[in-house]
């Protein structure tokens, strides 16, 4: 182990973040999305490097509570809730209560992010909308999370915000999937959805990303703003150059299945025990892989050389099942170890040769680097069990984001939030409790 | 128009962007980063206001530069790189030579971040890592961005793109259909999707440099930025014992949602909730509220197979369940609600003229994001970063030139300015 790596080691370990200070401890972000997936990733995405989030549910619990894919389900909570709802308290509110509207507006006041999947509107009616706020909380962060976002000519579109909604006008499935062959289409030959909801996690990142912006300006000025987050674009942003081919060559990204137009070998090839990844795109690279697979004189064969020529759809289809001859009696490790050995003695273009099992969710699981690097938790909790959780990815060596605390029922925490955040007193706690406003 | 949508409309207009102040001005950030995980990082500080300072090895430049759609390019320069490396400072430096490396950190000096993606510890062994740039900047705030991780069994050796991100987290096995392969999504979301997680951490660190005055280093590694994102299947392995299964084109959470085909293409039908799933229900025949259950994945897909994307986004409108059209590129370039969203968004630039690029997702009112200008040839902008901003002396200059340590464009397509009358 080189002096660096051990460095970053003790340094960046998320086994020793306890007690190390958190990037955003002061911050308090108040999150109010029903049913919405991508207001969680945003507000956990907060909480992990140390914001202070309060979760406002429905009395009774966030619908989203609800969504349990296959029916797994824990003391009423599903799956997909249960991975997002970490380092946070979790609030009950009645926002049909005028005390409990009341209530809302304070906690808003009180908080420096809002991040909200309610449509505009209808906080404006509720009296918490972004106009209202802003005039007594100029310093507010009104984050505002949606399908289309919040302005243009498709903004008043009456849908309810779902990641297959984001996805399908991201562009990002448009160019995933098997193109159709001859005869009729196949059901698999269509634009294909990315399996997890890839739509609302982005959207939830770039409302992240767009929160703590304007916290960065508002340190310089001391006013907050509005953020508008259209999840549909918030995909898009990784839709590649689109725009910038279509404006200069007049042709866009289409689906190719695992082949690609701009750069091949880079797809997925079989091997003796499943798939794996392989790319040597660049000349070096391509060189060195014709090397490992035994056969240097393909370096030179002119469907493949200039890298123009390789990325012709029947050349990259031939060095395809090139690859597959020799890789179908290796297995992914053995691959690898292969690739490995051969561009370990290079260095520069010519060691760009890559490749990675194509990994089952369980076989992740089981491999010892991803635990050793940290990388999932095993949560115990005397409601929700034990929960198998993906960390925070980031690894930091002055201000650590961490995990701390796992899902609790609905209004779990009112009281500590009311009382305890709030200044509220016992006893109109307890009237209101009797009111049924959270 | 409601007073809100009023309001939203003017203080959000792109138009007015131009005018406003930036969010992240006064930030420097020195980018030593190939292809498309460390540039896609500073891209997003870059186009809310970042002074991004790009370093590439003199003469070919990013690798990036060389990867074009169909071996396209145009005035010499791949539309592939652009979509990358906006806003950006670009210079020629070559990092090995000692006056490289020096050059390096009096650059450093001056900044506020430092992103790269290199091999694991490659910045260190050259002298200009976290640990070296620290002792001359101890307010840096560090990006190591990587396949790996900066330590760890898998830290050494092991390179990545953003399809191994996708491979290696179990990303691909739970995205396609169930009696066919493991897909690989045909952009590269295994990249961006880390550097979009990249940038927000480089946010939060300058905020805990806001209380502390100190800078850290942050280890990112892209198969563990997938992981984080594929919300349920943990939780359910664990729970099961079993590989979350790959559904196709249904969310199995929210079945019948999916996307389906049309006469004219394809359209995702969205139901949330019970109510959305009952109004479905009715656009599909039934009479009775508890009839709900004839929502099926084959009905559905009966119903938008006889209609076009626009009869099923209007009877979903008229219904009250949701739908909306899968829209690609093509679309999105002539889309009026993107371009009045500056989604989609036209650029003047100096070196190129007119170009249409995406334009940042996140729409701030008072520090608005925004495209100023394209990607440029190697170097091209050295003049004013080791002359205006370092203070180098002509001469020096050009003895760093002479010796190789700084540089230009190779006079190869990618890397080389727009040869004169190109057409426009």
């Amino acid at each position: 182990m080189s002096g660096f790596e051990e460095w970053a080691r003790q340094a960046t370990d998320p086994a020793s973040a306890d007690g190390k200070p958190e990037a955003l401890s002061g911050v308090r972000v108040l999150e109010y999305c029903p049913g919405h997936f991508g207001g969680m990733v945003a507000a956990s995405v907060l909480g992990e490097f140390g914001a202070d989030v309060v979760k406002v549910e429905p009395p009774g619990g966030d619908p989203l509570r609800r969504v349990a894919p296959e029916g797994v389900s824990i003391a009423g909570t599903g799956l997909p809730f249960l991975s997002e709802a970490r380092n946070r308290r979790f609030v009950t509110l009645s926002l049909e209560e005028p005390e409990g509207r009341a209530l809302f507006r304070r906690l808003a006041l009180s908080s420096d992010v809002l991040v909200t999947s309610e449509p505009p509107d209808r906080m404006e009616e509720l009296g918490i909308g972004y106009l209202s706020l802003r005039e007594e909380g100029p310093g507010l962060v009104y984050v505002c999370l949606s399908t289309y976002g919040v302005f243009g000519p498709d903004a008043g579109r009456p849908v309810k915000d779902s990641d297959i909604l984001c996805q399908a006008l991201s562009g990002g499935p448009y160019i995933v999937g098997e193109p159709e062959g001859e005869g009729p289409p196949q059901p698999h030959q269509s634009p294909t959805r990315l399996g997890n909801w890839h739509g609302w996690f982005a959207q939830g990142l770039w409302a992240a990303f767009g929160a703590l912006s304007a916290l960065h300006f508002r340190a310089a000025t001391g006013r907050g703003q509005l953020v508008d987050i259209s999840g549909a674009e918030a995909v898009m942003m990784f839709a590649d150059y689109n725009i910038t081919w279509m404006h200069t060559g007049g042709k866009s990204r289409e689906r190719m299945g695992n082949f690609d137009p701009a750069v091949f070998p880079y797809t997925y090839i079989r091997c003796r025990d499943g798939h794996t990844f392989m790319a040597a795109y660049n000349d070096e690279a391509f060189e060195s892989l014709m090397n490992i697979i035994g056969r240097p004189e393909l370096a030179r064969d002119p469907r493949f050389t200039p890298p123009k020529n390789r990325v012709r759809i029947e050349n990259e289809r031939a060095l395809l099942s090139i690859l597959e001859e020799w890789s179908g009696n290796l297995t992914a490790d053995e691959i690898l170890r292969a690739v490995e050995e051969y561009t370990s003695k290079k260095s520069g273009p010519g060691a760009a040769v890559v490749t990675g099992r194509v990994n089952r969710p369980l076989e992740t699981l089981s491999e010892a680097n991803w635990r050793e690097r940290g990388c999932f938790r095993q949560s115990s909790d005397p409601v929700y069990g034990e929960l198998t959780l993906a960390e925070p990815p980031w690894k930091m060596s002055g201000t650590p984001a961490r995990w701390k605390s796992g899902c609790r029922p609905p209004g779990a925490d009112n009281r500590d939030v009311l009382l305890g955040t709030l200044g509220m007193t016992d006893e109109e706690f307890r009237r209101l409790e009797a009111k049924r406003v959270f | 128009m409601s007073d809100f949508r009023e309001f939203a409309e003017e203080a959000l207009d792109p138009s007015r962007a131009a005018a406003k102040p930036e969010a992240l001005a006064g930030i420097r950030v020195l980018e030593v980063a190939t292809r498309i995980f460390g540039p896609a990082t500073t891209d997003y500080l870059g186009l809310f206001g970042a002074e991004v300072i790009k370093v590439e090895l003199p003469y070919r430049g990013d690798l990036m530069r060389y990867v074009a759609p169909e071996g396209f390019f145009w005035k010499d320069v791949s539309p592939a790189f652009l979509a990358l490396n906006r806003n950006k400072l670009h210079v020629g430096l070559d990092l090995h030579p000692p006056e490289g490396k020096a050059l390096f950190l009096r650059l450093a000096e001056v900044s506020d971040v430092v992103v790269e993606n290199l091999r694991a510890g490659t910045m260190d062994e050259w002298g200009v890592g976290y640990l070296q740039v620290r002792e001359r900047n101890p307010r840096i705030v560090y990006a190591a961005n990587s396949g790996f991780g900066q330590w760890g069994p898998y830290s050494a050796g092991r390179a990545s793109y953003d399809a191994t991100a996708q491979a290696v987290s179990g990303f691909s096995a739970i995205t396609g259909f169930p009696e066919h392969p493991p897909m690989k999504a045909g952009f590269w979301v295994g990249d961006y999707t880390a550097a979009l997680m990249s940038a927000t951490a480089i946010l939060a660190a300058l905020e805990a440099r806001r209380k502390t005055g100190e800078g850290q280093m942050i280890d990112l590694s892209q198969a563990e930025a997938m992981i984080r994102a594929l919300d349920w299947t943990w939780p359910y392995a664990g729970r099961t014992g079993k590989d979350r299964p790959r559904a196709g084109n249904v969310d199995p959470s929210y079945v019948p949602s999916g996307i389906y085909r049309c006469r004219d293409g394809f359209v995702a039908v969205s139901v949330r909730d019970e109510e959305e799933r009952i109004h479905l229900a009715c656009a599909l025949g039934a009479t009775m509220p508890d009839e709900a259950g004839i929502a099926t994945q084959e009905r559905v897909a009966a119903f938008c197979a006889g209609r076009t994307r626009e009869q099923v986004v209007q009877a979903a409108e008229g219904e009250g369940f949701s739908a909306a059209p899968v829209r690609g590129g093509k679309d999105h370039y002539h889309d009026p609600h993107l371009r009045a969203r500056g989604t989609v968004c036209e650029v003047s630039d100096p070196l190129y003229g007119n170009m249409n690029e995406y334009g940042p997702a996140p729409k701030l009112s008072e520090s608005p994001g925004r495209v100023k200008w394209c990607g440029k040839p190697v170097g091209w902008h050295n003049d004013r970063v080791f002359g205006e901003l370092l203070g180098l002396p002509a001469g020096e200059m050009e003895t760093l030139t002479r010796k190789k340590v700084i540089g230009k464009w190779a006079d190869v397509p990618g890397s080389r300015p727009p040869k004169e009358g190109t057409p426009p």
